[in-house]
């Protein structure tokens, strides 16, 4: 304890006198509710918190910068990330200042600023945009299918063609000129392509938030063998989410994780095993793909409806704000989900008209969702959440060997 | 045991006895050696009361008054000043150390100097050691009424 | 002289007394004392049942001299005094022993406390068998009333005495009536307009038939005692007026901190910067605007300036926190776009209605930052770098360590409360003491808040320590009220406790004259003797001291009973008894 104490100590020595930002609240005001006026810094908020320790007093630390405009703190901090949102906090705020909302809305903030390119504000700031933004990127995408890829006027004229003897549509033959194979190959180029894209902003923006919260961070000197040492903190927790699990309530953890697992094996299935995966033939219902369709379907749907039912009752104090972006973000994962069980349904029901259009539009919806979502909105906190725990113990790392070293300097 | 003196203290009622109740009320702590007497004035202090105190024994006496130029009776607390620096130089003469007296000026608000007060003398008179003045008198009244006839007294009282 | 038949009560006062002092070996070992006939001790001597057992003891013991140990006799001499009354017993013949304020609260052996406290009550008992019956001298009470000061406090005072038909002399050392509160806005927390308040009052008074005011004018000296006092005016230091009447009620209120003493604050020297004084006018002319005439976008409103620091005052203004509130919410109003800084020690908003003030200023987007307001007093700078701010105020924000620097356009100085500088002279007038911080002080903080200890002279508002309107408003009143009681009744009863020359002691020396502070005492050159008037003595006894004869008693206080006492205070530790 003394020494922790001391380490606070350091860094208030270390730290340059920092400069208010007196237009700050009103440029975070854009990124959900804002009634940080409420908060009186009692701190009930960081004591009833599990996740919550010295070094990284979320919420409390978080709003005070907020109340008082300092920028530059939170723009180098990780709290906002290694919090889950639970609620415990806004349920325990004898001011009903819902610090649990903050924080969420401190994570908008923040991925916005790790973004360079702009999007994520605009998208985050503007429903125009937003909107705008997957409208369009749909309908390039029905565009290019109808004008490169249109379905074989024998479609319509002899459905029965299109069927294969397990009473299942050949999805991928149904364009005239262009085999089976050759189509997968397209789709699976189309797939990489998007992956990719997302991929290098995605990670061009975790540069960025890894400058912002280590190499700005004068306070603190990372040892160097710690990025290597906590290295599998990312991955662990990428994994398990175990942090979620350390709250209070824990079927959110549970539900999250179905989540997450669900739409990490669909994402692998679609992109990696894609032409394992998008085939003619019908497996038994035993086999490897439709299990592992049938899990992420039922992961994705379960805490779709949840989510979905909890925001529009307004249960827990966790639903009560819903921003705009956390409805577009159900309603396109929805969407995605029904689009996709509706494929099946049509596929294996020998319909191909109906399967070749649904594929479409399964398409139109999934990659725009994919595009805005993952680099620039909601879906980051996929890759910003583990990596911050990350930088988090790296900051810890730090902070150890600077009580090591004072107390050296003190005995 | 170690040597505790006895203190007999004045205190006005305006400032210095309503000072003392202040420190009583503050439950501020002080040696148990001062024994506080009120007046109504510090220049009520009769040099013969101090005497008298020394006489029964005390091994230090106090006399509290107001600041200058807060005297209730508007300067009751100079002539005590000017009865207390005779005073002084008399008791010296009588062979009594001129520690074991002291004027001080407390105010109704100051009941943390008093009780400062009260410890510093107490332990001043600790490391002066008892002064006595009871025994020897005693001692020496005892021997004159055996050596002197009682006439003798009367005849010096007529003379007087 | 009848042979002294004494009763002892020592009071345990709950526990307050019994815990440190043993209480029951006292009253053992006192009752072996010669003529003492009674001795008791008992939980609560001061209540009904403990008055009643001293009233009882009298009547069925004959007893003629009573001694309470308890706690100091300037809470509860007088309840005893009364109780030896009701039992038909002269209430001199009665003694306390302080073994509460002057032991149990202040030592903390036991033993030692209870051999001390023994060898008070022994001192008492000693005494008490020199008391004498005295008779108490009955005094007219003259039904006018002067208040000095026409602030808040003198306006309310002045205006409750002369609706009940008695006259009131208002004496204001200003050329305008209202005090400080003349310059305020509006009052928090209901941000009600002090005007409305205020001006009426002005009005009445100008036009009340009872209510003579002088302005201009300040008190010099005032004679006399309580119902009876008299003074001279002079106002514009030209006409001479002689007023007399009964009772006195100072209400000279406070004097503004003058912020130019702390070096932090730069106060003097960056224009910008300004007390809250200052800011009340800009206020109430409803243009807020910086030296330079622009509009200011960031605001900072600093409290606690001279106030609850070692290094200026110590005590806290008690008006400033509340009044800060006051200004971020009219400022809100005022430039609902500007960032408001409400730089605070501690915030202490107390009161009715004024922690909901509190909650409701909080939530209209004003930043609090917290300093320590004893050690590292945050400092104003001007910014010479960027030109889109004037100054910097540098703060090491407490709750969350950060050092801080926050641009702003104009700083409130939260100024606090000062006596005023004639406080002293205004003292010395009308015989009334000062604390430490020359603030007046009350007869008792508790039980008797608005009197002093000089008969018919009370103290109303900030005069006695800084205090906002509904605290001075209802101090007046109660002051009020105990004037027009006495008025009602008429006359009042007054101490004898004042010196006495023996005619056949008195030498006719005339040293006696000389030390009187009152003179008091006349020499009649037929006797040779001095004579003391008994109206104009006051009983401090220094004439009693100084008499080389010993021809002056001082009556209460007289050689024989000290001398007694400080025999019976020395008794103890030599085992004579």
């Amino acid at each position: 304890m003394k020494n922790e104490l001391k380490i606070f100590k350091n860094n208030g020595e270390q730290k340059m006198r920092q400069t208010v930002n007196t237009k700050f609240k009103q440029e975070l005001k854009e990124f959900g509710v804002g009634n940080w006026n409420a908060c009186f810094n009692c701190g009930n908020c960081t004591a009833i918190c599990g996740l919550t320790e010295n070094g990284f007093l979320f919420p409390r630390k978080s709003i005070q910068s907020i109340q008082m405009g300092l920028k530059e703190n939170l723009e180098k901090s990780v709290d906002p990330w290694l919090c889950y949102y639970c609620g415990e906090c806004s349920d325990t705020c004898p001011r009903d200042a819902n610090p649990g909302e903050l924080m969420m809305s401190l994570r908008r903030y923040l991925t916005s600023t790790y973004d360079w390119t702009g999007l994520s504000k605009k998208f985050y700031t503007s429903k125009f945009w937003e909107i705008g933004f997957i409208a369009f990127f749909g309908a390039a995408i029905i565009a290019a299918f109808l004008i490169f890829l249109p379905p074989s006027q024998r479609v319509y004229s002899n459905p029965e063609a299109f069927v294969n003897d397990q009473g299942g549509v050949m999805i991928n033959s149904m364009v005239d000129g262009i085999s089976s194979t050759q189509f997968i190959k397209i789709i699976e180029y189309g797939d990489w392509t998007m992956a990719i894209i997302v991929a290098l902003l995605l990670i061009s923006n975790i540069f960025r938030m890894f400058y912002k919260v280590i190499l700005k961070d004068k306070s603190i000197h990372i040892p160097f063998f710690a990025y290597f040492t906590e290295f599998f903190q990312l991955i662990y927790n990428f994994l398990t989410q175990a942090r979620f699990s350390k709250c209070e309530k824990k079927s959110y953890w549970v539900g999250h994780l179905l989540l997450m697992t669900g739409y990490t094996i669909m994402f692998m299935v679609i992109v990696v095993l894609l032409p394992e995966f998008q085939i003619e033939e019908v497996k038994p219902w035993y086999h490897w793909q439709r299990i592992l369709g049938y899990y992420a379907t039922f992961g994705i749907l379960y805490f779709l409806i949840i989510a979905a039912i909890e925001r529009l009752r307004k249960s827990d104090i966790k639903f009560k704000f819903s921003h705009e972006s956390d409805w577009l973000f159900i309603i396109m994962l929805g969407l995605t989900t029904i689009t996709g069980i509706l494929i099946n349904i049509f596929r294996l029901a020998g319909m191909p008209v109906l399967t070749y259009y649904m594929f479409v539009l399964h398409l139109a919806i999934l990659v725009p969702m994919i595009i805005v979502e993952v680099p620039f909105s909601k879906w980051s906190h996929l890759a910003y959440r583990p990596f911050a725990i990350y930088f988090a113990k790296l900051k810890k790392a730090s902070y150890a060997q600077q009580a090591i070293k004072s107390q050296l300097l003190t005995t | 045991m170690s040597f505790e003196p006895k203190i007999v203290s004045f205190l006005c009622n305006w400032c210095s006895y309503t000072g003392a109740d202040l420190a009583g009320t503050s439950r501020m702590k002080y040696a148990a050696n001062i024994r506080i007497i009120r007046v109504m004035c510090s220049g009520r202090v009769d040099p013969t009361f101090v005497l008298k105190a020394f006489r029964e024994g005390a091994d230090g006496v106090l006399i509290c008054g107001c600041h200058p130029g807060d005297c209730h009776y508007h300067e009751g607390n100079y002539k005590c000043l000017r009865r207390y620096k005779l005073l002084t130089k008399y008791i010296k003469q009588m062979g009594i150390d001129d520690k074991r007296l002291r004027l001080e000026w407390i105010s109704a608000s100051e009941g943390k100097q008093f009780a400062e007060l009260a410890n510093e003398m107490a332990e001043t008179l600790r490391n002066l050691g008892p002064a006595n003045i009871k025994d020897k008198l005693d001692f020496f009244q005892k021997t004159k009424s055996v050596n002197e006839d009682e006439n003798v007294e009367k005849e010096k009282m007529e003379a007087i | 002289m009848e042979e002294p038949r004494i009763g002892v009560y020592i009071c345990w006062c709950g526990t307050n007394i019994a815990k440190m002092v043993d209480v029951e070996y006292i009253a053992e070992e006192v009752k072996k004392l010669q003529n003492v006939v009674v001795s008791r001790n008992y939980k609560y001597m001061c209540s009904d049942p403990g008055q009643d057992l001293i009233i009882k003891d009298i009547k069925e013991n004959n007893l003629n001299r009573i001694v309470v140990s308890a706690c100091s006799p300037r809470i509860h001499e007088l309840t005893f005094r009364k109780a030896l009354e009701n039992a038909g017993l002269n209430s001199y013949l009665f003694e306390m022993a302080n073994i509460r304020e002057h032991v149990s609260w202040v030592h903390t052996d036991r033993k030692e406390a209870t051999e001390k406290a023994k060898s008070l009550v022994m001192a008492a008992i000693k005494r008490v068998g020199f008391h004498e019956s005295l008779a108490k001298r009955s005094v007219e009470i003259n039904p006018a009333s002067l208040i000095i000061g026409g602030g808040i406090a003198g306006l309310t005072a002045a205006l409750e005495i002369a609706d009940t038909g008695k006259q009131v002399y208002l004496i204001e050392k200003k050329n305008s009536l209202g005090g400080n509160l003349a310059f305020v806005d509006l009052s928090f927390p209901d941000l009600s307009s002090v005007k409305q308040i205020l001006d009426p009052k002005i009005e009445k008074i100008n036009k009340h038939p009872n209510i003579k005011v002088f302005l201009n004018t300040e008190i010099d000296e005032i004679f006399g005692y309580v119902g009876n006092f008299e003074t001279k005016l002079f106002e514009n230091t030209k006409s001479e007026e002689t007023l007399k009447f009964g009772n006195i009620i100072v209400a000279t209120g406070l004097k503004p901190f003058d912020p130019s003493v702390i070096p932090e604050y730069a106060y003097g020297k960056l224009p910008d910067v300004i007390t809250s004084i200052e800011f009340e006018k800009m206020l109430k002319e409803g243009i807020i605007r910086t030296k330079a005439g622009k509009e200011p976008k960031n605001i900072g409103i600093i409290h606690c300036v001279g106030s609850r620091n070692n290094k200026y005052n110590e005590y806290c203004s008690r008006t400033c926190c509340a009044t800060g509130l006051k200004y971020a919410n009219q400022l809100r109003d005022a430039l609902p776009e500007a960032g408001i800084y409400e730089l605070y020690g501690d915030m202490r908003v107390f009161g009715k209605g004024c922690e909901e003030f509190y909650t409701q200023t909080s939530r209209k987007d004003i930043v609090f930052m917290m300093f320590d307001q004893r050690n590292d007093l945050p400092k104003i700078k001007a910014n010479t770098s960027k030109k889109d701010f004037n100054m910097i105020i540098e703060i090491n924000e407490k709750l969350s360590g950060e050092e801080l620097n926050i641009p702003v356009d104009m700083v409130v100085l939260m100024v606090g409360a000062q006596a005023q500088d004639n406080a002293k002279d205004i003292s010395h007038a009308v015989g009334i003491s000062m604390c430490g911080n020359a603030f007046y002080i009350e007869r008792h903080p508790k039980l008797d808040p608005v009197a002093t200890t000089t008969d018919g002279v009370y103290i109303v508002g900030s005069c006695q320590g800084p205090k906002g309107i509904i605290d001075s408003v209802s101090q007046t009143r109660a002051a009020v009220s105990r004037i027009l009681g006495t008025i009602a009744k008429g006359s009042v009863q007054v101490e004898v406790t004042t010196a006495v020359v023996n005619e056949d002691v008195c030498c006719g020396c005339q040293t006696c004259i000389s030390v009187c502070p009152y003179t008091a005492i006349s020499f009649n050159p037929e006797k040779n003797i001095s004579v003391v008037n008994e109206v104009l003595c006051k009983g401090c006894g220094t004439c009693g001291s100084a008499c080389p004869t010993g021809a002056i008693r001082s009556r209460h206080f007289t050689d024989l009973q000290i001398l007694s006492q400080i025999e019976g205070i020395m008794s103890l530790e030599l085992e004579e008894v």
